[in-house]
């Protein structure tokens, strides 16, 4: 099938996050998380309007792809992450871009990450 | 968007709960605040140990959570704390103790609220907190962590004191009343889950910023004796 044109496709936006844990995460353990959270907070329509997706995911950070009119309905999914097979997590969200490649220089590079238990 | 400074008014730290003061402050830095207030229950019977923590970057605040059953053992405990922390906040949760609390203009702030009953907070009590200067607080935690009908419940509150707080023009602030890092957010998430409740923007960026900075500044001087009224020597 031939692709969209870019004027008829979907906006999206790109929201670079980092998981805050004591153990490594799983990547299907945090899509099954987030999808479980996003469907107890705003259910299957809204789910489906913010149409959510994980691109990216290595190294605590990530890559999370959604429409463009509601990144604050995701962030505020992100925020009801609590915990994940058993452990304590926390999601935050470091930035938000309009394209991965954008987002991968902006935030992905160069940024720390927060460890727990370094104190 | 970075001009703004964020304020996180309720965090319970390590003499009471699992993450020590340096992971918290080091966290809330992470997490892009510029200042924490950490609260201590009254009842907690470390509650008199000193913050031995100093941070160049992140402003630690040393507040008291007064917890009581009876409203006159409240306004004691008020007047005894009142001279050695920065930020008095009342554990609220039943109807004597919210009434207490919003009729004492000494108390910076009202923490949840929100009784098993109903929202805690109605017309009087609001026009009460209005008057005293008294913040209510939006504790995001029941949001963060609830689950299912809790959180239908929280949601259904927060938007009936939101609703009293635009109409009588009550103080309001945001705060994750968290009992270890995993239970902080950051700023602009936590203005994300205040929209799910019908704040604004504007709203939520005051009740995280301009609001705390103001109690935090105005109770801090030795000799402020109410709004509005100051002393010239």
């Amino acid at each position: 099938m031939k692709i969209l044109p870019p004027t008829l496709r979907e906006k999206k936006r790109y929201l670079v996050f980092e998981l805050v844990s004591e153990k490594n995460v799983q990547r299907e353990d945090l899509i099954r998380e987030i999808f479980s959270c996003a469907n107890l907070l705003i259910g299957d329509v809204g789910s489906s309007e913010c149409n959510l997706r994980l691109l990216k995911y290595e190294n605590s950070k990530g890559i999370i792809r959604c429409n463009y009119l509601m990144t604050d309905t995701v962030r505020a999914v992100l925020a009801t992450v609590n915990s994940i097979a058993g452990a304590p997590v926390l999601i935050y969200v470091m930035g938000i871009s309009g394209t991965v490649a954008k987002a991968t220089e902006k935030y992905l590079e160069n940024e720390n990450i927060f460890k727990p238990n370094n104190h | 968007m970075n001009k703004c400074k964020f304020y996180d008014c309720n965090v319970h730290s390590f003499p009471e709960r699992t993450s020590s003061l340096s992971e918290i402050a080091d966290f809330a830095k992470h997490l892009g605040y510029s200042g924490i207030v950490i609260t201590v229950h009254s009842n907690d019977k470390r509650a008199d140990i000193d913050l031995d923590y100093e941070d160049d970057e992140l402003n630690i605040y040393r507040g008291i959570e007064i917890v009581t059953d009876s409203p006159s053992k409240l306004h004691g405990l008020v007047g005894k704390y009142r001279s050695k922390v920065d930020l008095i906040s009342v554990h609220g949760g039943s109807e004597k103790i919210n009434r207490a609390a919003v009729e004492n203009p000494n108390i910076d702030y009202l923490a949840h609220p929100i009784t098993p009953k109903d929202s805690g907070l109605n017309h009087v009590l609001a026009k009460a907190a209005s008057t005293n200067n008294v913040a209510i607080d939006f504790n995001l935690d029941l949001i963060i962590k609830g689950r299912g009908g809790k959180r239908v419940h929280s949601l259904l509150h927060f938007k009936n004191n939101l609703k009293l707080a635009r109409k009588f023009n009550v103080p309001s602030i945001l705060t994750s009343n968290s009992f270890s890092i995993y239970d902080m957010r950051a700023p602009l998430e936590m203005i994300a889950l205040s929209k799910l409740f019908g704040m604004t923007r504007d709203e939520a960026m005051n009740a995280l910023s301009n609001t705390p900075l103001r109690i935090l500044e105005q109770k801090n001087k030795s000799n402020f004796i109410c709004e509005g009224v100051e002393i010239i020597n």
